[in-house]
């Protein structure tokens, strides 16, 4: 992209904030200074980024969600997605916040006062296999017709066997997640579920919670921790900016 | 720095719920990389390569060592054993995708690529061309799937294998 300009240093885009106020005292990516660009009432949270191309490593990631964690602290923030650079601080205006003005403006005010919480519950897998052997028969025989044989004469079977328990988990999967999703969900203004990251991951889901809410949204995923305790292990993790729910519409 | 972040820890409760603010990166990788605002026509530098190891990730799960894995655990289940798991092991296996697992889930690929080879970065650098990335987040920042009540849960699976540039990463 072609840019020309006084000030053509790229930016790097954490998040879009109410205009007015201070940036959050804490280093950018690359240690950079934060800066707000403001246009009307909403502003960008922006740091300079290094003029090649951005790094995508662990630092920068942790500063990105450093950056956002501490906007959180002093306010309402809508989240970008890491990664996101525009060409200058006048392209940044033109492009991210006076064409989306009404969007941003009214998603902040939506925002206020809430927070994001990822709920992941992971499997005790020795536990969950068990359930499984207990119901489902198919599973319970073949695991008894391979009992004792050798390795080498069994692969097949193995194989069968193995697909047969991932399907079960999954099964389990779908129907827990649902389950403890609908459980939490009167709790939240709203859900956003997603899949489950790996084969031993029950439910992988993100609630966007009033802050004066929080004490009941906890107490509910307590009690779906220490109802699951015997087979799944329960991680809250927040209070985080809204990632899941924010969004622009995607413009040509 | 550090303490401003944990102002407001939720550590509440009696201990069966594990609790982290945003500091335990790990859990929110995937927010970070795969949520929030985005502008399409703008680059995210040099993520590229990182999303599509996200995406094989995916991929990769239903995987034949999957399975020889699991026949292998339920070979080796004592079913009379009644013995409970104490926290100390529910504790150990925090990390996701742990020992006893061999195939990555998302974020073990991603965490991998952003935290384990050296050799990513040149990974990287071959694809840091703006352009590229403008395409690569024109499909990404299509798909939303924020949602107050209803949320597919296979939607991100289909927009996996939806994409067409993957690339097999296993290692």
């Amino acid at each position: 992209m072609a840019v020309a300009g006084k000030s053509a240093k790229p930016r790097y885009v954490y998040g879009v904030v109410r205009g007015g106020g201070a940036p959050p005292a804490v280093a950018g990516i690359a240690g950079a200074d934060l800066e707000l660009v403001a246009a009307d009432d909403v502003a960008a949270l922006t740091s300079v980024a290094p003029d090649a191309y951005l790094e995508a490593g662990r630092e920068e990631i942790f500063a990105h969600s450093r950056v956002l964690e501490a906007a959180l602290e002093g306010g309402t923030v809508l989240p970008m997605r890491f990664g996101v650079v525009l060409p200058d601080a006048d392209t940044l205006r033109e492009r991210l916040l006076d064409e989306h003005h009404e969007e941003l403006a009214a998603q902040l005010a939506a925002m206020d006062g809430k927070v994001e919480f990822a709920v992941k519950g992971l499997y005790d897998e020795a536990a969950v296999l068990r359930e499984i052997v207990a119901e489902d028969r198919e599973v319970a025989q073949l695991r008894e017709a391979i009992a004792g044989k050798p390795e080498a004469a069994t692969y097949y079977e193995r194989i069968g066997l193995g697909e047969l328990i991932a399907s079960a988990f999954a099964a389990r999967a779908e129907r827990d997640a649902a389950a403890i999703v609908e459980e939490l969900r009167p709790r939240a203004v709203a859900v956003s579920v997603g899949e489950p990251l790996h084969e031993r991951m029950a439910v992988n889901a993100s609630f966007l919670v009033e802050r004066k809410a929080l004490d009941r949204f906890d107490a509910a995923v307590e009690a779906v921790g220490k109802r699951e305790a015997s087979r799944m292990r329960v991680r809250l993790t927040g209070p985080l900016p809204p990632h899941s729910f924010v969004e622009l519409e995607v413009s040509a | 720095m550090a303490t401003a972040m944990q102002q407001q820890p939720y550590r509440g409760g009696s201990g069966y719920v594990a609790r982290s603010s945003s500091s335990g990166l790990y859990d929110v990788l995937e927010l970070i990389l795969d949520k929030g605002l985005v502008i399409d026509v703008f680059v995210r530098v040099s993520l590229i390569g990182i999303e599509i190891l996200t995406i094989d990730a995916r991929i990769v799960i239903a995987s034949v060592d999957t399975y020889l894995r699991f026949a292998e655990a339920v070979n080796r289940l004592d079913l009379m054993a009644t013995e409970t798991q104490g926290l100390p092991e529910l504790m150990e296996g925090i990390t996701e995708g742990g020992a006893s697992s061999k195939t990555k889930g998302v974020l073990q690929g991603a965490k991998e690529a952003l935290f384990g080879d050296e050799d990513e970065g040149d990974e990287d650098e071959d694809q840091g061309t703006e352009d590229e990335g403008g395409e690569e987040r024109g499909g990404g920042s299509t798909r939303r799937r924020t949602a107050s009540a209803t949320t597919t849960k296979r939607r991100r699976r289909s927009e996996a294998s939806g994409s067409g540039s993957s690339r097999k990463r296993k290692s």
